[in-house]
């Protein structure tokens, strides 16, 4: 069987002493990139890269190192969600909804265990479709056109009507402020700039990394002072960490199904992980139901966006290898690294390039099984940041924050933009509107504006080219059989339990 | 118990200055996020000065992202102005967006423009079923019902990519620009995908985005927007020999600011000769599907006005700026 | 109950000025059937209704920080500020020093221990991005060593 000879090429380039050696420590130094706030996957491959260099690193080499920080920082992202309700990076705010509220009932250990084992299985499940279906899921990407995209990126919006619990309106309107922020820069469908004011800094837009780290930390750290250190997670008593069978037999199919999820999201270039994550937690949500308490601290709610967004960083490998277009931000970092390293993805590199793409996929797997054993042992030494105390936790928190951010762009700007994001998610959440809902506007908004506008560039106008195709038909069912349905029925089954207080 | 704890964070805040003051790297700024074309530049250019021994230090990259390049022309213009050790990768994405006065006003000789060593031809392809088998097929098919073909493209609305379909129209006397259909994608390779997916029937953009896709052969070249063929590319015809005389590459190079003195001017001009002159740069090349272009040194700055100068012209004629 | 009408009225002002500066944008030579305008004041259409919604039925209101809370956030809020701009002229030591030791005393009011924080936080964290990953942090002004 070719495959498994082909692995096995993968495995004799990749299992050196010196690449395992690399793998580790990519793995570490990605585990705590991710975990930092303001340090994502992307930035994090990106501020490595110049090492490889001055390592003189082959092409291999290089790339198992990449890849084990790009996995480690997957992985790392849930820790400070979790801990502190400070997603480290995109792909893991979802978990902050579920992992937080556990830790703050003391059970901060088994919610880091729990969501290290979801990221191995998605990582693993993604990472076994990537070798088995690349060639093959390559032509996916030619299925979706601008309307296609447009259905998609609806239906994600979609799923927020199951955002909130209460009021539906508030929620809307998250959703609405980080669409309006997304509008803002120079419009690709006409050149111009919106509401820019004039201002260089906002041609390109808002990071939504500032607005991440705005909303969460920085909100986090006004709501300490406030409150003081009550209702957080810092100094809670922590039970021993024990590997907590139990839950993680109960998710198994929450992560097998969220894999899924997430390995498609990963596929299609677009938002990657995060899109991976969100559908992933949203999915459960429905599925689950009134009962299944998301929200509250439920280990499905913690295993299924990060058994998500792992799935997808491992899908969004597969059009970066294969059409050589990145699925995410992080894709088109290591995009980069190839392309300076020679190597040009495309329809051919797997034919081509196989020591590169097999030895690629065999780091995949050496750092995931690194990670997982890694992962689960440290869980004992994260939890003690929360016996950290709060007066060197918190300024330490908001100043890895700042230099974060302003590594983006080495402006005081975007810091300035990151404290106003901060008062603006103490606001909101003073108010229980929720911040998640702002997030995905900003991260999604512009697609899906772009793809609505592409799609009728090409039908001159005519709206009916939105449901041309098979898939578009099923994603506009899905969105509203699946998500805006429910929301009217839900008012017809059952009483409204608050009209007026 | 608190005074030595004093004295070992003052040794540290010591050590740490003396360790600041002796790593000064040049630093290359790439205008862009990580993944893009002056992105490349900055790595691969940036690689091969260190690897061919013309700097002693690996040469360090930052990324700053910001208005199509021109958050890093200010802030080079406006803070660096003097600073020898940073270099900045263009392209001519940079001179089309100073010719369309996109950069708030800041002008061309604002920088000294120190040379480029390479460019990515432009480039119209098709997907490899398409009923169009040479460029007059597409035009002629555009000028008869320009709705019946979208071309898809990386840059945004008025960008470079934008321009190539609209100049090979011009040359054909076609004037009614505004019925051609344009959609602008995140890249060039999304670009493609739309192509070959039927939702766009052309695509215009780099050589260096399609390289992989033609040798999968998803794809067909109508022309090839360079005086002569490409080595490597023999088959493509150029649009010229076609009978629409228009070229358009995409250079990649570097500016510097502009208060430096002329020995550093020259010492950065004779680094990136060197860099051109390497094999590490011609494979390199070969690998991106670049075309050697090499224009070092002073008569770059020439160069550069001059084509600053015609897209503006061009700009205006098609109406992209007043 | 007055929180989420404030907030609505907010939020009603904000989306009509952003659908009246959304129709000043400028249109291209080559605008598509879609056009600019048409996303930007649509968001903010859904978002002004949502605005009146919550006016019309707000949910209890929370419990605002008062007095020295209010103070203590304020001045939080203050010293970012002021960090956001000092990075740059002044380099990354000491205004993280700096602002570090005034969180921390807004956290806990004990100088002492403050001091040391922002010492500490400000060393630690500038030799792990610095040398750990490789980020090009100035720690102080090129111009201090002439």
């Amino acid at each position: 069987m070719d495959i498994l000879e082909s692995l096995m090429l993968g495995f004799s380039v990749a299992l050196t002493p010196f690449t395992l050696m690399l793998a580790i420590v990519g793995c570490f130094l990605g585990t705590i990139i991710g975990a930092l706030p303001g340090l994502g996957p992307s930035n994090g491959v990106a501020i490595l890269i110049p090492i490889t260099f001055s390592m003189g690193l082959d092409a291999t080499s290089a790339l198992v190192l990449m890849t084990a920080v790009y996995y480690g920082a997957m992985y790392g992202g849930r820790i400070s969600s979790i801990l502190l309700n400070i997603p480290g990076d995109e792909p893991a705010l979802m978990t902050t909804l579920d992992g937080y509220p556990m830790a703050k009932n003391g059970r901060a250990g088994d919610a880091l265990v729990l969501s290290g084992v979801a990221s191995f299985v998605g990582a693993f499940l993604a990472t076994v479709g990537l070798i088995f279906l690349a060639p093959m899921l390559a032509r996916v990407a030619y299925q979706f056109g601008p309307a296609e995209y447009f259905a998609l990126y609806l239906l994600a919006f979609c799923t927020l009507g199951g955002m909130s619990s209460n009021n539906q309106a508030k929620s809307a309107l998250a959703a609405c402020i980080g669409l309006g922020i997304a509008m803002v820069g120079v419009d690709n469908s006409s050149g111009m700039p919106r509401f820019t004011g004039g201002s260089l800094h906002l041609m390109d837009g808002i990071d939504f990394l500032v607005a991440i780290v705005g909303l969460f930390a920085i909100a986090e750290v006004f709501f300490f002072i406030e409150s003081h250190g009550k209702a957080s997670s810092i100094g809670v008593k922590i039970e021993k960490v024990m590997i907590p069978w139990k839950d993680i037999w109960h998710t198994k199919w929450t992560m097998l199904r969220c894999s899924l999820v997430g390995f498609i999201a990963g596929v299609l270039p677009g938002a990657g992980a995060s899109l991976g994550s969100f559908l992933a937690y949203m999915s459960e949500k429905s599925i689950a139901g009134e009962e299944g308490k998301f929200g509250t601290g439920v280990p499905k709610g913690v295993a299924a966006p990060e058994a998500g967004n792992n799935a997808a960083a491992g899908g969004a490998l597969v059009p970066m290898l294969t059409l050589g277009v990145p699925g995410s931000g992080t894709t088109a970092v290591l995009l980069a690294l190839l392309m300076t390293l020679n190597i040009t993805p495309g329809p051919t590199l797997f034919s081509e390039r196989p020591e590169v793409v097999w030895g690629l996929i065999a780091s995949l797997l050496i750092a995931n099984v690194v990670l997982l054993l890694m992962n689960v042992p440290m869980v004992k030494i994260f939890v003690r940041i929360l016996q950290v105390p709060p007066w060197v936790l918190l300024p330490g928190v908001t100043m890895i924050s700042f230099v974060g951010i302003y590594s983006l762009s080495g402006s005081y700007f975007d810091l300035l933009l990151m404290i106003g994001f901060g008062v603006l998610g103490y606001v909101l959440r003073k108010l229980d509107i929720p911040t998640v809902p702002v997030i995905l506007g900003i991260l999604l908004g512009g697609h899906m504006e772009d793809a609505l506008r592409r799609a009728m560039v090409i039908a001159d106008g005519d709206f009916m080219y939105l449901f041309n195709s098979p898939i578009s038909i099923g994603l506009w069912i899905a969105a509203v059989v699946g998500f805006i349905a429910p929301m009217f029925l839900r008012g017809v089954l059952k009483k409204p339990q608050r009209i007026t207080d | 118990m608190k005074a030595p704890m004093l004295k070992k964070i003052a040794a540290g805040v010591v050590l740490s200055v003396s360790m600041v003051g002796s790593s000064f790297a040049a630093e290359c700024i790439a205008p862009a996020n990580p993944g893009g074309g002056w992105d490349f530049t900055c790595r691969t250019i940036g690689k091969i000065m260190y690897d061919i021994k013309a700097v002693d230090k690996p040469i360090q990259v930052s990324n700053m992202a910001g208005a199509g390049g021109g958050l890093a022309y200010n802030h080079v213009v406006a803070e660096r102005g003097d600073d020898a050790d940073v270099i900045i990768a263009a392209s001519s994405a940079t001179a089309t967006r100073l010719a369309q006065n996109a950069y708030a006003g800041m002008t061309a000789d604002q920088v000294r423009f120190v040379g480029a060593i390479g460019a990515d031809p432009g480039v119209i392809v098709v997907a490899k079923d398409s009923i169009y088998k040479n460029l007059g097929e597409l035009m002629g098919a555009i000028k008869a019902n320009p709705k019946s073909v979208t071309f898809a493209g990386g840059s945004a609305v008025g960008g470079f990519d934008h321009l190539k379909p609209l100049m090979l129209l011009q040359r054909t006397g076609y004037t009614d620009i505004k019925n051609i259909k344009y959609i602008a994608l995140d890249g060039g390779a999304d670009a493609i995908t739309q192509t070959v997916g039927g939702f766009t029937q052309a695509m215009t953009g780099d050589m260096s985005e399609i390289v992989g896709f033609l040798k999968a052969g998803e794809i067909r070249a109508l022309a090839v927007l360079t005086e002569e063929r490409i080595p490597g590319f023999e088959d493509i015809p150029t649009a010229k020999e076609q009978g629409y005389d228009v070229v358009a590459v995409n250079w990649r190079g570097m500016y510097i600011p502009k208060d430096v003195s002329d020995d550093t001017f020259n010492m950065w001009a004779d680094r990136l000769q060197k860099v051109a002159d390497s094999k590490e740069w011609k494979e390199a090349m070969v690998a991106n599907g670049l075309a050697p272009f090499t224009k070092v040194g002073a008569d770059f700055q020439g160069y550069v006005d001059q084509v600053v100068g015609e897209v503006r012209e061009l700009s205006k004629s098609l109406g992209v700026i007043q | 109950m007055i929180s989420d009408r404030i907030f609505g009225l907010v939020v009603l002002m904000v989306s009509l000025a952003f659908i009246a500066s959304a129709t000043q944008i400028q249109t291209s030579f080559l605008s598509d059937p879609v056009g600019p305008k048409a996303f930007p004041m649509l968001v903010g259409g859904i978002a002004g209704l949502c605005g009146l919604v919550m006016m019309i039925r707000p949910d209890p209101d929370p419990q605002w920080a008062k007095g020295r809370t209010l103070i203590a956030l304020f001045v939080a809020i203050a010293v970012l500020v002021a960090y956001a701009y000092a990075l740059k002229p002044f380099g990354f030591i000491i205004p993280t020093a700096i602002a570090a030791a005034v969180l921390s005393y807004q956290i806990s009011p004990r100088a002492g221990p403050a001091a040391l924080a922002g010492i500490g936080l400000s060393v630690g964290l500038f030799v792990l991005f610095k040398y750990a990953l490789d980020l090009g942090l100035v720690a102080f002004p090129k111009s201090w060593f002439g």
